[in-house]
């Protein structure tokens, strides 16, 4: 996956290990292999991909696709796509959502708030991995900006 | 209806009581007319009286002057007025007899009085006749005896008696009479005052009573403008009670999903790393290739353990979470005990628990306000103080001596509120409703917990009939506001 000739670094925030793991393990099943930074809360990943300032500065000549999950233990999901999807420098930036709910209201309101993607992590493991390889397929097609 | 009543039976009485002095004075005064007029009728018969004494005493005289002038100028005119009373006599005398027959007090000298009469008419008749007869000085001579003389003077004296007995009743009787039209006076004008005192009264009663009426309506109207906001009260608190609900459950099922999310993952991984050991250790009788060795080799060595560490940790995650549950659902479940509990004393002892602690790192707790003892479950307030000092020692600024402040004072009529001040981190703005949320905690996680704590305080608290809020300033530290009933029984009495 590239993007104007660049590498896409992909930016997993999620909390839970054995999910990161899992998406890690599908991800590359699909074929792609870019590089993944996990970050496990929500301010940590902030501070990379907006900076410690937060202006999003750093974005200027680097290319993210950012996985994320709602439910982090410091801060709402909602609360990181927001910033995010309101800084000008970061708001291009492909944003997957990916969470166990599948609540109807909660789903409206990521793509209300830019979201580009919305994966529900299902239970059952098949769903998942093909959920996950789905979203590598996309990632194959997906053009970054 | 106490009011109601006391009008029923003070408008009675006031009723009851004009009733009365009404039928009094027409009593009296319709007693005082009847006197009166048994007055008038003796008054009437008096003067009947009098009239016939002086028309007897008159006739008598006439006939003497009539007499007495025939006898000196023997001229027959000068008999007209003799005998006309001769003529007149009989029936005046009949007159008197049947006004005085029936008075003992005249009676006894009518028929003295009546032989005077008789007498001295005899005596008249016979110089009368004598001088007609021309025998004048028999006539003179008759007249010379004093017989006719006291005769007249003994009229003369009863009549006079009878006229003066006659004029002192009469005096009698009209005294009688004007003391009775002044008592008539008096009782009219006491019943006058009477009846306006009575009527002062009645109408001073149904004042009062028109103004308590108009005051329990100005009461009840107040009291369902009350009922109605208390049922907007208890309709936001059910909305919310709702809302919360819904919002547990949704975490509950976000937060159990995760792990199952993992095991059922990682039992697939198992799945595939256990295909590759499989062909390394039933290899159907040919030798296994290098690829197999190294495959079954990475799959014991690394994906199998770390299959098993991810089912295992996030089985003992579910079992961590469900505890949590049990443990929020069963003190919520639990009887709350209420009692009689001086708050002041027990938020000391929950300070001194932390003491320890605090000194430790150089912080110190201020309790400030008094509030008297409340009736409330010393259990759940415990819990209640117990986490949330637990937190702001957990949650303080490093490098920042912790300044804990618990403020008490009244709220409202029967409330009290807390205020728990802290001069820790801190709590975002956007995290300030989160924080009380199951599982969820904010800021930094570099501290041990499992986002229990808040959402334990505020279930208890609301438990209670109370409700707990935060304000907060990243950074400067945070202020939990607790309002708390003071008297939990009467919670639930108005709850049910």
């Amino acid at each position: 996956m590239k993007a104007t000739g660049q590498e896409v670094t992909i930016v997993m925030i999620e909390d839970d290990e054995g999910h990161a793991r899992l998406i890690e393990k599908n991800v590359r099943r699909a074929g792609v292999h870019n590089e993944i930074v996990p970050f496990t809360l929500g301010s940590q990943a902030l501070d990379f991909i907006l900076g410690e300032k937060r202006d999003g500065v750093a974005n200027k000549d680097r290319y993210l696709l950012v996985l994320l999950d709602l439910n982090l233990p410091d801060m709402s999901g909602i609360d990181i796509l927001q910033q995010i999807k309101s800084n000008e420098h970061s708001r291009r930036l492909p944003v997957v959502v990916l969470t166990t709910t599948d609540d109807e209201r909660e789903i409206q309101k990521c793509y209300d708030l830019g979201a580009n993607v919305y994966i529900t992590k299902p239970v059952d493991y098949e769903g998942f991995a093909t959920a996950i390889r789905n979203l590598g397929l996309f990632f194959s097609v997906i053009q970054v900006p | 209806m106490t009011s109601s009543a006391a009008f029923l039976r003070s408008s009675l009485l006031m009723l009851g009581l004009g009733i009365l002095l009404l039928l009094g004075i027409v009593g009296y005064s319709l007693w005082l007319v009847e006197v009166n007029r048994s007055y008038s009728d003796e008054t009437a018969s008096l003067r009947r009286i009098r009239s016939a004494i002086i028309g007897v005493l008159t006739t008598v005289q006439d006939a003497e002057t009539g007499q007495r002038g025939y006898l000196l100028s023997r001229e027959k005119s000068y008999l007209a007025p003799y005998d006309k009373a001769v003529a007149d006599l009989p029936a005046r005398w009949k007159t008197l007899e049947e006004n005085l027959r029936s008075r003992p007090d005249y009676a006894s000298q009518l028929d003295e009085l009546k032989r005077a009469v008789d007498g001295k008419m005899a005596e008249l008749a016979n110089s009368v006749s004598l001088t007609e007869q021309g025998r004048f000085d028999e006539a003179y001579a008759l007249l010379g005896t004093d017989a006719g003389l006291q005769l007249m003077n003994r009229i003369r004296e009863i009549l006079n008696g009878f006229l003066e007995h006659t004029d002192d009743q009469l005096r009698v009787l009209i005294e009688r009479q004007l003391a009775a039209a002044e008592n008539l006076q008096w009782v009219t004008i006491g019943g006058a005052i009477a009846i306006i005192t009575v009527l002062g009264g009645a109408v001073l009663v149904i004042f009062q009573h028109v103004r308590d009426l108009a005051r329990a309506r100005e009461e009840v109207i107040a009291l369902n403008a009350g009922l109605e906001e208390r049922v907007n009260e208890r309709t936001q608190d059910l909305i919310r009670a709702n809302q919360e609900i819904q919002r547990f459950a949704y975490i509950v099922t976000h937060d159990l999903r995760a792990p199952l999310v993992n095991i059922m993952g990682f039992l697939s991984e198992l799945e595939t790393s256990m295909k590759a050991v499989t062909a390394y250790v039933i290899a159907d009788e040919r030798t296994p290739s290098e690829d197999d060795i190294r495959e079954a080799r990475l799959a014991v060595t690394e994906d199998l353990p770390e299959a098993m560490g991810f089912i295992r940790s996030s089985t003992r995650k579910m079992d961590a979470l469900i505890n949590a549950i049990l443990k929020i659902s069963r003190d919520g479940r639990r009887k709350l005990q209420p009692e009689r509990i001086d708050v002041k004393a027990l938020i000391e002892a929950s300070v001194a628990s932390v003491q320890h602690q605090l000194s430790e790192q150089g912080g110190k707790a201020t309790i400030s306000g008094h509030f008297g003892a409340i009736v409330t479950d010393r259990f759940s307030l415990e819990q209640i103080f117990g986490n949330l000092f637990d937190n702001a020692v957990k949650y303080q600024m490093p490098g920042r001596p912790l300044t804990l402040s618990i403020a008490l004072r009244p709220h409202g009529p029967r409330q009290v509120r807390i205020a728990v001040t802290d001069n820790g981190r801190g709590i975002g703005e956007q995290d300030l409703e989160r924080v009380f949320e199951l599982f969820r905690r904010a800021g930094a996680q570099d501290q041990p917990g499992e986002g229990i704590g808040l959402a334990h305080v505020r279930s208890l608290i609301r438990n209670l009939g109370g409700d707990v809020t935060v304000e907060s300033e990243l950074g400067r530290g945070s202020t939990f506001m607790l309002t708390l009933p003071t008297d939990l029984t009467k919670v639930f009495r108005s709850n049910e």
